[in-house]
């Protein structure tokens, strides 16, 4: 899609597929395009060039009153209704639908639980009665109360200071299991982009400039401007995102277990490795240390006698919970497996200089 | 004839009075609405309002001879060309100030235009609006008086024949009651304000 104002290109030929039950971030500098860009997807802004569709429908064939109603949209500046109660800030579509005032009364109730404000405590206050906090929980409260499949979040948490910003994201990431809906959310906080997103896409200046996963950038950032974002060279600070196979050495070359020791010690110093994948006749696998073959290699003949059973670990497991079992089975390296072969190894030493 | 039936000077009074403010109400919230959409009519409407605030009162009583004669009817008339400024300007001020981030908000819910006027904007502007029809009852009951000279009957005739006479009595006796209505008329109004505009859009415009 592009949108101009004027002279100025908004939006310049996005392109984007959103998967049903995700949380796509958009994250991007001021004036990167990201409010526009929502607003589309409910129609109140329409692309100058480009088209939208929802579950295959394009959406200017559907009234865009019926559409945002069925879409819930938590605005940047919250805009709560100073005149309203809570009650009635959420029960407002309910009402203007024709929904029964137990009916109301019971999903406000559901809702403001939802989102930890006690409701006896809140339904009948004024929205300048309640912290920026609360207002915000109320926002998103009346965007969810039609149960919309689809929610748009433009910065729900931009005006927080940064210790209750942490807890509302704690507190949503608790909301968003529990409602399962697909979610838009705009950002320009990294950190926040990271806890809450499945999907991240970068903007700037009316562009995507990359969208993958959260491992997907740090990894292989499409440029600088995304490797500085997300800092990539500060590979520690996204640990917790990462996976086995984002840090292991890929398994070189597969020793025979008859190979001779002196032989295996030739080939393991020729490729410069310390330790080498040795597979036995029952294609079974074993690792070999270079100084334990060197300390060995007059005692024993082959290489599999002085190989040691190795710690296997799985390729998508995360890198975390790979590091703490190493650390409770004593294991000094990993044998990371695919498909029951040998894919490549994780080696503690080399992913210490990697991450700093 | 309205003004031909046996009715005692204070109703002929109230009677003007009144139902030249409910036609300037019923003319004037509307014509405000629709300021809203249309640039054009925004402009004509609060140029002429304006306009008419500029001219004199007497000047305007005088002027709706010519037109339309005298009697009852040009009286009204009259009387709501002077009591639809501020409502009008009143009502679109009010609807306009809105906060924008609460009309987007609004938008965004999903709320048609209509829906948007009548659950965000009306509410929002009721302050604005009480003020508007406040004042403008005490101009309608106010310029009542002076319509008296075009033959509209009620408390100004008796004030003016008084005056006419050197009848002191019959002048206050017109005089008194035009008073009374005035200070009833802003009691009223400020009763109604604080029953029903709401407690925090009040605390909003002022
Ligand atoms: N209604 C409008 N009229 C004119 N220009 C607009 C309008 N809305 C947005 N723009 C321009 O389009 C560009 C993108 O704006 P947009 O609001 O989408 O940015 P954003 O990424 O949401 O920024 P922010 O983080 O500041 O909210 C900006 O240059 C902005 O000035
Ligand atoms: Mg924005």
């Amino acid at each position: 899609m592009t949108k101009r104002f004027g002279e100025t290109v908004a939006v310049d030929r996005i392109s984007l597929d959103i998967i049903g039950g995700e949380l796509l971030i958009l994250i991007g500098g001021s004036g990167s395009g990201k409010t526009t860009t929502l607003r589309m997807i409910n129609r109140l802004i329409e692309p100058d060039e480009g088209t939208i569709a929802i579950n295959g429908i394009d959406i200017r064939t559907i009234d865009g009153i019926v559409l945002r109603k069925n879409i819930g949209y938590v605005i940047q500046q919250i805009g709560l209704f100073p005149h309203m109660t809570i009650r009635e800030n959420i029960g407002l579509l309910p009402t203007i639908e024709g929904w029964s005032r137990e009916e109301i009364d019971s999903r406000v109730t559901e809702l403001l639980t939802l989102v930890h404000l006690p409701p006896d405590q809140f339904m009948d206050r004024y929205p300048k009665e309640l912290s920026g906090g609360q207002q915000q929980r109320v926002g998103l409260a009346r965007a969810l109360v039609m149960n919309p499949p689809l929610l748009l979040m433009d910065e729900p948490f931009g005006a927080l200071d940064p210790l209750l910003r942490r807890q509302l994201q704690d507190e949503f990431i608790g909301i968003k299991e529990d409602i399962g809906k697909t979610i838009v959310f705009v950002t320009h906080d990294i950190n926040e982009a990271f806890r809450l997103g499945d999907r991240i896409a970068i903007m700037h200046e009316g562009g995507i400039v990359q969208l993958g996963t959260p491992r997907d950038l740090i990894l292989n950032p499409a440029d600088k401007m995304v490797s500085d974002l997300v800092g990539s060279d500060r590979l520690f600070e996204h640990i917790a995102s990462l996976t086995v196979s984002d840090m292991m050495v890929p398994a070189s070359s597969i020793i025979s277990g008859e190979m001779p020791v002196q032989s295996a010690i030739e080939v393991m110093v020729q490729s410069g490795s310390t330790v080498a994948v040795v597979r036995d006749r029952a294609a079974s696998f074993f690792v070999a240390q270079l100084p334990t073959l060197l300390q060995r290699r007059d005692e024993v003949k082959t290489v599999l006698e002085a190989t040691d059973p190795p710690f296997f670990l799985s390729m998508d497991a995360s890198l975390l919970s790979a590091l703490e079992e190493m650390k409770a089975a004593s294991a000094s390296f990993g044998l990371v497996m695919e498909d029951g072969e040998p894919a490549g190894l994780l080696l503690p030493d080399d992913l210490i200089s990697r991450l700093v | 004839m309205v003004s031909d039936l046996l009715l005692t000077p204070i109703i002929q009074h109230i009677v003007l009075a009144y139902t030249a403010l409910l036609v300037s109400i019923a003319l004037g919230i509307p014509l405000a609405i629709l300021a809203l959409y249309s640039r054009n009519l925004q402009t004509f409407v609060m140029t002429s309002a304006n306009l008419m605030q500029a001219v004199p009162t007497l000047a305007v009583v005088a002027i709706v001879v010519p037109l339309i004669g005298i009697g009852f009817w040009p009286a009204i008339v009259a009387i709501i060309l002077r009591a639809l400024l501020p409502i009008i300007r009143n009502t679109w001020i009010g609807l306009s100030s809105v906060d924008p981030a609460i009309i987007a908000s609004a938008e965004g819910l999903g709320l048609s235009e209509w829906e948007i006027i009548r659950y965000v904007r009306l509410p929002n502007a009721y302050p604005a609006i009480f003020a508007g029809v406040k004042f403008a009852a005490i101009l309608a009951n106010s310029v009542a008086i002076l319509t008296a000279m075009i033959g509209s009957g009620g408390l100004g005739s008796l004030v003016f024949e008084g005056l006419a006479g050197v009848n002191m009595m019959k002048m206050l006796s017109g005089a008194l009651p035009a008073i009374g209505i005035a200070l009833f008329l802003d009691a009223s109004f400020s009763w109604m304000e604080r029953r029903m505009v709401p407690r925090s859009g009040q605390s909003e415009l002022e």
